[in-house]
């Protein structure tokens, strides 16, 4: 019985295809939900378009560099304030955004000339920004803007800048993905190569695939230094436009979010022979695992055991701590893919919490090879789940928690049930020994509110009283 | 040994790779041959105690994979530090086998032939 | 507090122009489509369907779930490449039965298109009525109305989206007249639920029968012990069919809503009262005395004495706090004048006011902006097709001192990087707790405004150590 037709679901049964529930003895071998495939209109996904997948998870992290949104307002401003990536320079990421504000008559007649009037306002209101990436949007797509062209006239036009162009309209892919895969193709194709770094370590690295995630890179960074290692890039948290284009002299690519950025680990592998090492960010051992075969490629291996050991003597009791309390709970995970397979693994391990359900916004098949290798048996592995599937789901499994975005948090509060913030975190990083700790508490302070217990409470019916939390100090 | 040890030891390695590694799950076919080779040959390297060549930057990749699944094939199961060295090589070519069969051979996974990465 | 300011200007202008800049630097609103969802949702048993990528609904649910901590209900045709080629008519037609299969409730799905399928040339209307071909052969039964909403994204903005959709779901569901209802209809514009509220209890003090178009009451939904889902809009499709009947309409919002008054008037001969939106006394003065004399009802006691609350608070406040200040405003322009009017009454000085999109030559004509010409004492200068970065560059550019700053949460780092108090109003208000629950309109709204202001003014002065001994005593 293995894949699941949900009754919500009876009416489009293709998404049968989608929903796999883990028996004993079976593997991906028998079932593998089909994943990266086409939504079906009017399910009330959950997913977003390629131009977000590019502009807002990855090209918008970067800390001084101007996003040209090349369309309507709309793509600008909805992809403004929706993401806790800080900065060590002010936040300039998070504080702007630029549009085009493509008219009726641009559409009609071509947007070339209002894109290089706006790129060249944005370079004058801000002469001190020298980098910019480009996105084409739907329309612009539509009507066959040469971006490219723009951007060439411009650079050419003032000497001291440079230009990225990211051609990635909303409706091509099936969802965020494709943003993922063309900015990390043309990035690699365009842009890595075109500077060199200064070498200040023997040891040098790129780290692909963080967005620092309420400081997620800045916090790993803190164990980079004591190690010695040399980061050329991260992509993309925290970075300059311009580290991103010395990552071909890293000796090692780690990579911690392959689904938005294996791609260029792996061009970066084929082009310039960088080795690939996919690691976990999240999760106390496999936190100490990673540092473990980085340190074990380079030949620094001690270095690795004593900042293991630092760390693990500093949050050690403190996870476990909360691994006494959060023992046995439930947890369903709705993020956007990789975090199915990063998390599962090491909420068990490390916290003792059962994940129930997990349904990925945009995770490919590979996703769901991985997660499912790794998660429970009895456990509901959902590709693109949509909001009266979220309800068949809760009803079926009944988590203590739901690791998930705000919106859907929102809806889930309704059940009594809490939320904890699975993309932005409520109060990060979440990564490395720290952030786990960090998750650990979140988690914990959310099982533990009394107020989903008050809200069960009728108080019209007299016997109806609030269970009583056993909850401490922590 | 008879098969059947063989077998549930095999078992205990694939459960540990399926759960902790991500190597076998690289994009494509040919990179998921190339970890699933790479690796397990450091691996029986250093469990036969033979030197690994550590000359390319691959080399030190699929070392220090190996490594980390090394050491802790040897804590969770203490049966290895009996095995001979035809045991090795019996099991790391039975954990191949399993290997290849679930991430590439059977695998569902539509991407798996991709001409781009 | 300036001390010894002079405060005689000769000769008092206000200048209104539009932003000279052609692209946006940190756009005012979103797109059309953003705000034909928002009208959409007001709407009971109702999800609006978005033609166009995903991202014009996913980010749209994400920021209504941001401003009211709530989900709402949207779907998306997922637009992809094949309809961008082929056209995406099938994805309605597809996605329409979807919706009416999977949600047996569902009455009203308006169909609100975007750039990409306004560019793409889809035809709607046609597509409706192969919808309701199919839609009449699996449910013989049921009326689903489904509205043509044509909001290309690169015309006006979510100011002209909202009003294009309330008109097109009125043209689509209201029935000739029959029996006069003796009701009001109410448009109050794109508010909050509090403002609904205010209204609704203003109307029932009164004892006049009304219908407020949208019902955006239950917006502030509860976490019930049955754990009941109630976020939804509460106009009903009966309301829309029945406002023909109406007494009358109020518009109180001239570029939300204010069409469908015009419409029903010209349609039905349902006479139409275009008001100043009720912001500040006057223009409260001016509703109730108008609602009092279209339906005979007087003006009850009640109101007379909040009103005459609001003025004590208002009169503590005003020449010893506010007078002098100067302040920014930007938003919906409905809601920039009003709080513009609303200022002057208090003694705050309005010195720039910014209200968005390309609606320019409308906003020109407007007797209220034309009308603050008599009624200011210093200059004021009012930009249209404006961006939050004529604020900012006026600011860090030492071309424009203010002592406030009001407008919506996408503003935030103004007033935060330049030490500037701010009041947020408006949508969205997500950096602050509860907001959308209070009222801005009506007396109760402009002494909850005002008294928002003082204490943000005062902490302010408490944080910057700015004469905080002035309230040693007060």
């Amino acid at each position: 019985m293995p894949m699941v037709l949900l009754k919500c679901d009876k009416d489009i049964p293709e998404r049968e295809k989608h929903i796999y529930l883990k028996a004993p003895d079976e593997d991906t071998r028998e079932y593998l939900p089909i994943a990266n495939a086409a939504t079906i209109p009017g399910t009330l996904s959950e997913r977003g378009c390629a131009f977000c997948g590019a502009k807002l998870v990855i090209g918008g992290v970067l800390k001084d560099t101007i996003q040209m949104i090349h369309g309507p307002i709309g793509c600008a401003y909805d992809t403004w304030h929706t993401k806790r990536y800080p900065t060590d320079n002010g936040h300039f990421n998070m504080k702007y955004v630029w549009s085009t504000d493509m008219k009726e008559s641009h559409i009609v007649f071509g947007g070339e000339k209002r894109l290089e009037q706006s790129m060249n306002e944005a370079f004058d209101e801000m002469p001190e920004v020298k980098r910019m990436i480009v996105y084409t949007t739907c329309p612009t797509a539509l009507i066959g803007d040469d971006i490219k062209a723009v951007a060439k006239k411009v650079m050419k036009d003032r000497p001291d800048v440079d230009v990225f162009t990211v051609e990635c309209p909303g409706f091509s892919g099936v969802s965020q993905s494709k943003g993922h895969h063309v900015l990390n193709i043309g990035w690699v194709n365009e842009k890595v190569g075109t500077l060199e770094p200064e070498i200040t370590s023997e040891y040098t690295m790129n780290f692909i695939g963080d967005f620092n995630i309420q400081g997620d890179t800045q916090l790993l960074q803190t164990y980079w230094d004591r190690l010695g290692i040399q980061v050329i890039g991260h992509f993309t948290g925290n970075a300059n436009y311009d580290d991103l284009r010395k990552m071909h002299r890293a000796k090692l690519n780690v990579v911690n979010c392959a689904r938005s950025s294996g791609y260029i680990a792996n061009e970066l592998k084929k082009q310039y022979g960088i080795p690939r090492l996919d690691i976990d960010s999240w999760g106390f051992s496999y936190m100490a695992e990673g540092v473990r075969k980085i340190c074990a490629f380079f030949g620094i291996e001690e270095r690795g055991e004593q900042l293991i050991a630092e760390e693990e003597a500093k949050w050690k009791p403190k996870l476990d701590w909360y691994k006494e309390r959060l023992k046995g709970k439930k947890m369903a995970i709705w993020t956007g893919g990789p975090r199915l397979w990063h998390w599962t693994k090491s909420v068990e391990d490390d916290l003792g919490i059962k994940v129930v359900a997990m349904s990925s916004k945009f995770g490919h098949e590979e996703d769901f090879e991985k997660v499912i290798a790794r998660g429970q048996e009895g456990t509901y592995y959902i590709d693109d789940g949509n909001e009266l599937e979220f309800f068949e789901i809760i009803d079926l499994v009944k988590p203590d928690v739901i690791f998930t975005g705000p919106r859907v948090g929102e809806l889930v509060k309704k059940l009594h049930i809490p939320y904890v913030n699975g993309h932005g975190y409520h109060n990060g990083p979440y990564m490395g020994f720290e952030g786990f700790v960090n998750l650990a508490r979140d988690t914990y302070n959310a099982v533990y509110n009394p107020l989903a217990g008050l809200a069960g409470v009728d108080i019209r019916v007299p016997e109806q009283v609030a269970p009583i939390l056993l909850r401490e100090a922590a | 040994m008879t098969a059947e040890a063989l077998t549930d030891k095999v078992d205990d390695l694939y459960g540990y790779v399926q759960e902790r590694c991500l190597w076998h799950f690289s994009s494509r076919s040919w990179d998921r041959q190339e970890n699933i080779d790479g690796v397990l040959a450091k691996a029986g390297d250093m469990l036969t105690g033979r030197e690994p060549v550590l000359e390319s930057p691959n080399d030190r990749l699929q070392f220090a994979e190996a490594k980390s699944m090394v050491e802790d094939f040897r804590e969770r199961f203490p049966w290895l530090r009996e095995a001979g060295d035809e045991e090795i090589r019996q099991l790391l070519d039975g954990l191949k086998e399993r290997l290849v069969d679930i991430a590439i051979t059977q695998s569902h996974n539509r991407e798996l032939k991709h001409h781009l990465y | 507090m300036s001390d010894c300011e002079t405060l005689v200007n000769p000769s008092p202008e206000v200048k209104v122009s539009a932003k000279a800049r052609g692209g946006v630097i940190n756009p005012m609103y979103d797109c059309q489509p953003a705000g034909a969802q928002y009208a959409g949702i007001g709407v009971t048993d109702c999800i609006p369907l978005v033609h166009g990528g995903q991202g014009c609904s996913m980010f749209v649910r994400l920021l209504f779930a941001q401003h009211f901590k709530e989900n709402f209900d949207i779907a998306s045709t997922s637009l992809h490449e094949e309809s961008a080629v082929f056209g995406g008519v099938r994805r309605v037609e597809e996605g329409v039965m979807v919706l009416a299969k999977r949600y047996p409730e569902l009455r009203v799905i308006p169909i609100i298109t975007t750039c990409s399928t306004e560019v793409i040339g889809d035809d709607i209307e046609g597509t409706i009525r192969s919808c309701q071909k199919a839609l009449k052969a699996e449910f013989p039964e049921r009326e689903l109305y489904l509205a043509p909403v044509h909001t290309p994204s690169f015309k006006g903005s979510q100011v002209t989206g909202y009003s294009e959709c309330v008109l097109s779901m009125f043209k689509t569901i209201a029935k000739e007249k029959t029996q006069p209802n003796g009701k009001l209809n109410i448009f109050p514009g794109w508010v909050n639920p509090g403002d609904v509220i205010l209204l609704k209890r203003y109307m029932k003090e009164m004892g006049v029968d009304a219908k407020i178009f949208m019902d955006t009451e239950n917006f502030d939904s509860p976490m019930m012990p049955d754990k009941a889902v109630e976020v939804q809009g509460q106009t009903t499709v009966e309301d829309i069919m029945d406002s023909a009947n109406a007494l009358a309409t109020f518009a109180l919002a001239r570029y939300e809503g204010g069409t469908t008054g015009a419409w029903l008037e010209k349609t039905f001969e349902v006479p139409n009262h275009l008001m100043s939106t009720p912001y500040g006394i006057a223009n409260t003065d001016a509703l109730l005395r108008k609602i009092s004399e279209v339906t005979g009802k007087p003006i009850p006691e009640s109101l007379v004495r909040e009103r005459g609350i609001a003025l004590d608070a208002l009169a503590d406040l005003a020449h010893m706090f506010f007078a002098n200040k100067k302040v920014a405003i930007y938003g919906h322009p409905d809601l920039v004048i009003g709080l513009a009017e609303f200022c002057l009454e208090v003694e705050l000085e309005p010195v720039l006011l910014l209200i968005g999109d390309d609606q320019g030559s409308k906003y020109k004509k407007d007797p209220r902006i034309k009308a603050l010409q008599d009624k200011v004492h210093f200059d004021m200068e009012v930009v249209h097709n404006a961006d939050l970065w004529e604020l900012e560059s006026r600011i860090t550019k030492g071309e424009l001192k203010v002592d406030l700053i009001m407008g919506h949460s996408k503003g935030r780092y103004i007033a935060i990087y330049n030490n500037i108090p701010m009041v947020r109003v408006g949508f969205p208000t997500f950096d602050r707790a509860g907001l959308y629950r209070k009222p801005t309109m009506g007396y109760q709204g402009a002494m909850e405004l005002a008294e928002n202001i003082a204490n943000t003014l005062f902490a302010h002065m408490e944080y910057t150590k700015d004469k905080e001994w002035i309230l040693n005593t007060w």
